[in-house]
């Protein structure tokens, strides 16, 4: 697979829910529509809950990522 | 104004159409029903002009998502009752009568919801609602697993249950199906009704699935899909003073299925139970089997 361009980053480990949703959606928000963002969550709720939350809003999902104790989430913007 | 005598059987008959007694001298509480909780506000604004009119303006939320307006005077009530159907508030149940259908949000608002509650509760409240029987009979429906609306606490419960399939060409192996699935199946002290195969593929095997649809909302490329819904039926819960979960009878039961089986069980509750006897005591005494056939 290409390497993605990703054009904003967000680590939000040790970040709880929701806010690490709130920070993720206000960080969409800005962005352009079809740009893509990366963000980085705890395991466990985070991962699960902002997936979720992510598709609701109607984005992409290019790429789910474990990397040890945390995950990578690459979103599309619509 | 001529003072007025009031019978038991008087009282007794303002009882079925939601009208309660108080501990005070000729003062009643009104009880309505809102069939799964669902009220436009309109209707809601209402409320307030009969609380302010007849009550002493406030109210009181049931547990059973009615509304009950407190204080109103006996040599109101023909009034109220007149006014009441003019506004289109729903008047309650109470004494040996079936009871005002509870819903949860469900799926037309809810993120975890797998049928819409809202429809069904208005098309059953004509079939739940108001019938005759020994004691008192209570239906909940819920959308979701989570049970929000207690439908093992009720004489008879509705609970929705969703089977997942996954479209093996859509995953991206991103392994967090399995992952949610572990979570619950383990909670529920099961063996995971998702594992991943060692080309971190999903397998499903539904003999260990809870059918509550975490996979499909976890999966980012909605590689999993509920394929059916249905509902697990559940008879003979109540709280009270002696309190009993709901005993499982079906699962995955059709949404057309319902009214027979709440006219079924409402019937079955008529036939084995006494006056005064609770559909979920009747049923202690009773062949479950010979039961579930009755009801199903």
């Amino acid at each position: 697979m290409n390497e993605l361009k990703v054009d904003q980053y967000l680590d939000l480990k040790g970040v709880p829910c929701p806010l690490n949703f709130v920070k993720t959606k206000l960080m969409l928000e800005g962005m352009e529509s079809g740009s893509i963002l990366e963000v980085l969550l705890d395991d466990g709720e985070p991962i699960t809950n902002v997936m979720a939350s992510v598709k609701e809003e109607g984005h992409q999902i290019l790429k789910v990522e474990k990397i040890f104790g945390y995950w990578k989430l690459i979103i599309k913007k619509t | 104004m001529q003072k007025k005598n009031h019978t038991d059987a008087e009282l007794q008959e303002l009882r079925t159409g939601g009208i309660i007694k108080q501990k005070q001298k000729d003062y009643f509480i009104l009880r309505t029903r809102i069939p799964g909780g669902y009220l436009k506000a309109d209707i809601l604004k209402k409320y307030s002009v009969i609380a302010k009119k007849y009550g002493r303006d406030y109210v009181h939320i049931s547990t059973r998502q009615g509304i009950e307006i407190p204080w109103i005077h006996i040599n109101n009530i023909p009034k109220l009752l007149n006014d009441l159907k003019n506004l289109g508030i729903l008047r309650g149940a109470c004494g040996p009568r079936s009871r005002n259908l509870i819903a949860c949000p469900g799926a037309s608002v809810c993120r975890f919801g797998l049928v819409n509650t809202e429809e069904l509760a208005r098309k059953l409240d004509r079939v739940v609602f108001g019938k005759e029987v020994p004691k008192k009979f209570k239906v909940a429906i819920s959308g979701c697993l989570n049970s929000c609306s207690k439908p093992q606490e009720n004489d008879l419960g509705f609970l929705a249950q969703g089977e997942p399939e996954v479209d093996l060409s859509k995953c991206i192996g991103c392994t967090l199906c399995a992952k949610v699935c572990e979570k619950v199946c383990g909670r529920g002290k099961r063996e995971p009704a998702i594992i991943m195969d060692e080309n971190k593929r999903p397998v499903y095997r539904k003999e260990n699935c809870f059918f509550e649809g975490d996979c499909v909302r976890v999966c980012p490329v909605n590689a999993w899909k509920v394929k059916k819904t249905g509902f697990a039926v559940y008879i003979g819960g109540r709280v009270g003073r002696f309190p009993k979960f709901g005993i499982k009878i079906a699962n995955f039961v059709d949404e057309k299925q319902i009214p027979r089986i709440i006219k079924n069980a409402i019937s079955c509750y008529n036939r084995i139970a006494q006056t005064q006897e609770r559909f979920g005591e009747a049923l202690e005494k009773q062949d479950i089997e010979t039961i579930k056939k009755e009801i199903l």
